[in-house]
């Protein structure tokens, strides 16, 4: 396991070079910069050079690639040209929020999910089947900023039970926090938990035909022991892989959410410096991005070994 | 001792102690937690540093400046006491208000003033206007005395400029990087937190020296009252989202929302919605050095081919003014009917058979326009069908700003662009004319003519010697046809209905406002 896990950490720093390198390419071929969103409309060629020169952008690319992994070595990801200060300071601010929203969605996705694709599976080309599909469904073709702006409609504006957006730090209140979750954490979930439903009801439906389920059900196990211990063991592989996937999508790209419900998560702190040209946050923070999404990967490769034995021991 | 200058100081006073801003007819209660929420982070709060609105929202209750704007836009004193100005006018000697405090407890003086306007010189957004200043001398306790080359009649109203007000900090701050100071000033409100895309918090200054030169707030000066004790300014970009959650009351005041949300909110006792119909001008701009708006007949033909009022009704989504002025009606240097003939007219007919004068072969015809603002968006979406329609191969490359703002730059690679000019329109028209002017023009190839009245206008020496050079402009600009006033765009806010003191200005005014 120990080499298993070295050999993908290995495997990981190539794609973080990659992302990087990537990074700086496409800041450079993106035409404007961070000089003129500060000078303004109104400024004149010579406020933006002279702009650039104290930022720097005016030496080679090359020169600035040179400098940045240098500073990357010795663990600085460099200053944001508009936030004042530096970027591992204003990811670090913001990844709890993201964090913590990923996490909670996650958690709920999968829950339902699982729970609706069982269901779904358990009670094929029943009604029950069609509503749980109907629901994943509507989950996956609903916009999120639409069904995110719903919820605050009805729960937060009609009924007042919960903030139309903020976050509240948990250090601050456990309840405060917990409440302003809610409303992004079921509109980010509700549309993640279609895709595992589906996946799920699939992979139940492969695993009940099976011979060990037949074997299982002749031995007089309980239907819930077949359906949980033995079919949906056989079928969670493919979701932890969906999963996996679904924990980047989250991660780097909860921005909608993020941007409805007014939360300073790291989605809106990239998506922002895109928008400015502030590069510094740009290479750091979709660096710091990539990094927990490979995390993440070699988590669920870990836990595919955990599941499935033939790939711990590479057969 | 100019007179005429002195005397207009003391009478900006008198006036603005007889008609400022006061409402006797409520009874003002203090205390309580104004949200407001905005839509973008301040790029920063160092005030002298950045000219952005979302800034100046914020840093307008923080700091204050020598001199500001009046509710007529005329140059007011704040932190100033009076100015005497030289009969030859070279030099200008500011008396400062005794008694000021900082934030930090400290009493303002002179030293802080000249310190803060040097840092200005160094990093101010709007630095040039400190130029034809050769030296800022202490010449007293409480008085610093600015030296010029030559007389420059337009200097105070650019120094009043609150695009990125000349604001006093603490000596101590002025050595700083742009950015990197302390948030000191000596505004009603003081600094407490700012956490990016989430909010920024303000507290009531308790030793807040108020100017009880005037009855009450006058443009951005007079006398400020906190009566809230903590101000949080949140930031919600998404604009349903500020509706929801004024809705639910979590939020006491919007910085901006839609027109048909206004129209919504209006009939509802809850809300009090606010127009501001003099936000800024809707302007097209085209590229003098390409083909084919180098040609005047093509850049008449455009003048009059387009109708402007579907163009500013779309974009606005309804809150517009049709003027064709430079200037707004009414205002100081509002220049008439100039021009009025060549506006809003929509004739196909004569824009074809320019379009013909001009040799116009149907080249593409690339309007540059951006994402981000809404109006830049919409406005290039009706004028291209407008264009359209009398022949011209109108294409429309929609980018995000600072694409847009690099691409602008360029004397190829566009031939129209769409711009909202905010803060220009309203500080008069030295601020418009100056990015219609000299080497840096909007429409890329300067004007000689034009830049000869832009010189007369800014060495005026009276009002009315400039109000008499900017009409000679304006009808040089519908001479010119290198930028297109499409309209005024308008700007609806909201506060729920027990913010009481709340007047729509240029940044919401949040001192002088209380819960009912």
């Amino acid at each position: 396991m120990l080499r298993f896990l070295i050999s993908r950490l290995i495997s990981a720093v190539p794609v973080l070079i990659v992302v990087s390198l990537v990074c700086f390419l496409l800041m450079w071929i993106v035409p404007g910069d961070v000089a003129s969103e500060i000078a303004g409309a109104d400024a004149t060629p010579q406020q933006i050079a002279q702009i650039r020169m104290n930022l720097g952008l005016d030496r080679p690319l090359l020169q600035r690639a040179v400098d940045w992994y240098w500073n990357l070595l010795h663990g600085d990801l460099g200053r944001s040209y508009l936030l004042n200060r530096s970027v591992t300071d204003a990811v670090l601010e913001r990844l709890p929020v993201t964090l913590s929203l990923a996490a909670i969605a996650l958690t709920l996705a999968i829950v339902l999910g699982v729970l609706l694709g069982v269901l779904a599976a358990v009670n094929h080309n029943r009604p029950l089947d069609q509503g749980a599909m109907t629901l994943a469904l509507l989950g996956l073709s609903m916009p999120d900023f639409w069904f995110g702006l719903m919820l605050i409609v009805v729960f937060a504006v009609q009924l007042g039970w919960l903030p139309t957006g903020g976050f509240v730090p948990p250090s601050e209140s456990l309840v405060g926090w917990a409440k302003s979750m809610t409303l992004p954490a079921l509109t980010l979930a509700f549309t993640q938990m279609g895709v595992i439903a589906r996946m799920t009801r699939s992979g139940m439906l492969d695993a009940l035909g099976q011979d060990y389920v037949r074997t299982a059900r002749a031995k007089g196990l309980s239907g819930g022991q077949i359906v949980f211990v033995h079919a949906l063991r056989n079928a969670l592989i493919p979701i932890v892989t969906v999963a996996g996937v679904m924990t980047g999508v989250l991660i780097g790209g909860a921005v909608v959410v993020e941007t409805v419900y007014s939360l300073p998560g790291s989605g809106r702190l990239i998506v922002g410096a895109i928008q400015r040209r502030d590069y510094p946050i740009i290479q750091g923070g979709l660096l710091m991005t990539a990094g927990i999404f490979v995390f993440v990967n070699i988590v669920v490769d870990v836990l595919y070994g955990l599941l499935d034995p033939r790939v711990r021991h590479g057969r | 001792m100019n007179a005429v200058l002195f005397r207009r100081i003391a009478v900006a006073v008198a006036l603005g102690a007889a008609t400022s801003l006061t409402s006797p007819a409520f009874a003002q209660k203090a205390g309580g937690n104004m949200i407001f929420a905005q839509g973008s982070n301040p790029p920063s709060l160092d005030g002298m540093v950045t000219s952005s609105q979302a800034s100046r929202n914020i840093t307008m209750h923080i700091y204050e400046s020598l001199f500001g704007y009046d509710e007529d836009i005329r140059p007011m004193p704040i932190l100033a006491e009076s100015l005497k100005i030289s009969d030859d006018g070279l030099t200008y000697t500011i008396p400062i208000r005794k008694g000021v405090k900082f934030h930090n407890g400290k009493e303002m003086t002179a030293k802080d003033v000249k310190a803060s306007l040097e840092r200005y010189r160094k990093h101010g957004a709007t630095a040039g206007l400190l130029n034809p200043v050769t030296s800022i001398d202490i010449t007293g306790p409480y008085e610093i005395t600015l030296k010029f080359a030559k007389a420059t009649p337009t200097f105070l109203e650019a120094f009043a400029s609150p695009r990125a007000p000349a604001v006093i900090i603490p000596e101590e701050e002025t050595g700083k990087d742009p950015g990197k100071i302390e948030f000191i000033g000596t505004g009603p409100y003081k600094f407490v937190e700012y956490v990016p895309d989430s909010h920024v918090k303000l507290a009531k200054f308790a030793e807040y020296s108020q100017d009880t030169r005037f009855k009450g707030p006058d443009g951005f000066g007079g006398k400020k009252t906190a009566y809230f004790d903590t101000i949080t300014f949140r930031i919600m970009p998404e604009t349903g989202a500020r509706t929801a959650a004024l809705e639910a009351g979590e939020i006491q005041g919007n910085e901006q929302i839609p027109v048909p949300t206004a129209k919504r909110l209006a009939g509802d006792p809850k809300f009090s919605v606010y127009e501001n119909k003099r936000w800024g001008f809707l302007t097209f701009i085209m590229n003098l050095k390409q083909p084919p708006a180098d040609n005047p007949k093509f850049r008449q033909a455009v003048q009059v081919a387009l109708k402007m009022e579907p163009i500013v009704g779309i974009a606005t989504e309804g809150l517009f003014g049709l003027n064709h002025g430079w200037q707004y009606p009414g205002t100081t240097y509002d220049a008439g009917d100039i021009g009025k003939n060549l506006y809003n007219l929509g004739d196909a007919a004569r824009a074809k058979a320019l379009l013909q004068e001009a040799g116009y072969k149907g080249e593409p015809f690339s309007i540059l326009t951006d994402s981000n603002t809404p109006e830049h968006g919409k406005s290039a979406v009706v004028i291209a069908e407008q264009l359209k329609a009398v022949g011209i191969n109108a294409v429309i490359n929609q980018v995000d700003w600072p694409t847009a703002l690099k691409i602008r730059l360029q004397d190829t690679g566009w031939n129209g662009w769409t711009l909202v000019m905010g803060i220009e329109p309203y500080m008069g028209p030295v601020a418009v004319v100056s990015t219609l002017s000299g080497p840096t023009t909007h429409f890329r190839q300067p004007d000689a003519k034009l830049d000869e009245l832009y010189q007369e206008l800014i060495t005026g020496k009276s009002v009315e010697e400039r109000q008499a050079t900017f009409k000679k402009i304006q009808a040089r600009l519908y001479e010119l046809n290198a930028i297109i006033k499409i309209g005024d765009v308008g700007l609806a806010q909201a506060t729920r209905s027990n913010v009481k003191g709340f007047k729509t200005f240029r940044f919401p005014r949040l001192y002088d406002v209380w819960f009912e």
